[in-house]
């Protein structure tokens, strides 16, 4: 089954979306963060 | 790597840990943390469990593995080994670019992480003692935690 396609803020606050990052294999982590 | 964090915290995190990949931001948790159906309802604030999904260039997802609760780690080995298995090149690390680093309020400085994971280690390892019936999780646990320790001692040394 095919992931969703998300657009995220990353660590610069840009937008981040998952399709234009598909060119090669990606290893998507979900961490609990709030620390 | 997706949290509730947001990009400020993200950056600081980056900065502080020398990662190489980028950190997204969820904080209503409905870009990716409920679509993935990572939220985790035991707690309040709905953070995500620690999970690990591969894709492959089709977005088809290879491998997923959520943990139960925030105190699991998904396994790095076999997702390597999944990624392995498509039989793509390798690439490099990319680029990243961060804006201002903002630790949240809990954020654990690199020097206090150590004696964190010490402490975590050896709470595991009396409980372990005590009760047999969680022998096996335990030992996990206390191998994650000499994982870390290694780990924040090969950061520390490049400071």
């Amino acid at each position: 089954m095919p992931a969703a396609d998300f657009t995220l803020l990353d660590q610069a606050g840009v937008p981040w979306t998952l399709n234009d990052h598909l060119d090669t294999a990606r290893i998507v982590v979900f961490l609990r963060g709030d620390w | 790597m997706i949290s509730v964090d947001s990009p400020g915290q993200n950056a600081a995190m980056i900065e502080k840990l020398r990662l190489s990949f980028p950190m997204l931001s969820d904080p209503d948790r409905i870009g990716a943390i409920e679509p993935f159906g990572v939220a985790d309802s035991k707690d309040p604030r709905e953070i995500a469990r620690p999970s690990i999904f591969v894709l492959a260039p089709d977005a088809e997802v290879v491998f997923a593995d959520t943990s139960r609760d925030f105190a699991d780690r998904a396994s790095e080995d076999a997702a390597l080994a999944a990624l392995v298995a498509l039989g793509l090149p390798a690439t490099s690390p990319e680029e990243i670019e961060s804006g201002p680093p903002e630790p949240g309020p809990r954020a654990m400085p690199l020097h206090a992480m150590e004696p964190y994971f010490r402490g975590a280690k050896f709470a595991v390892t009396a409980m372990r003692m005590r009760h047999a019936d969680v022998a096996e999780d335990a030992a996990v646990y206390i191998a994650q935690m000499d994982r870390y320790i290694e780990l924040v001692r090969a950061l520390r040394g490049k400071e």
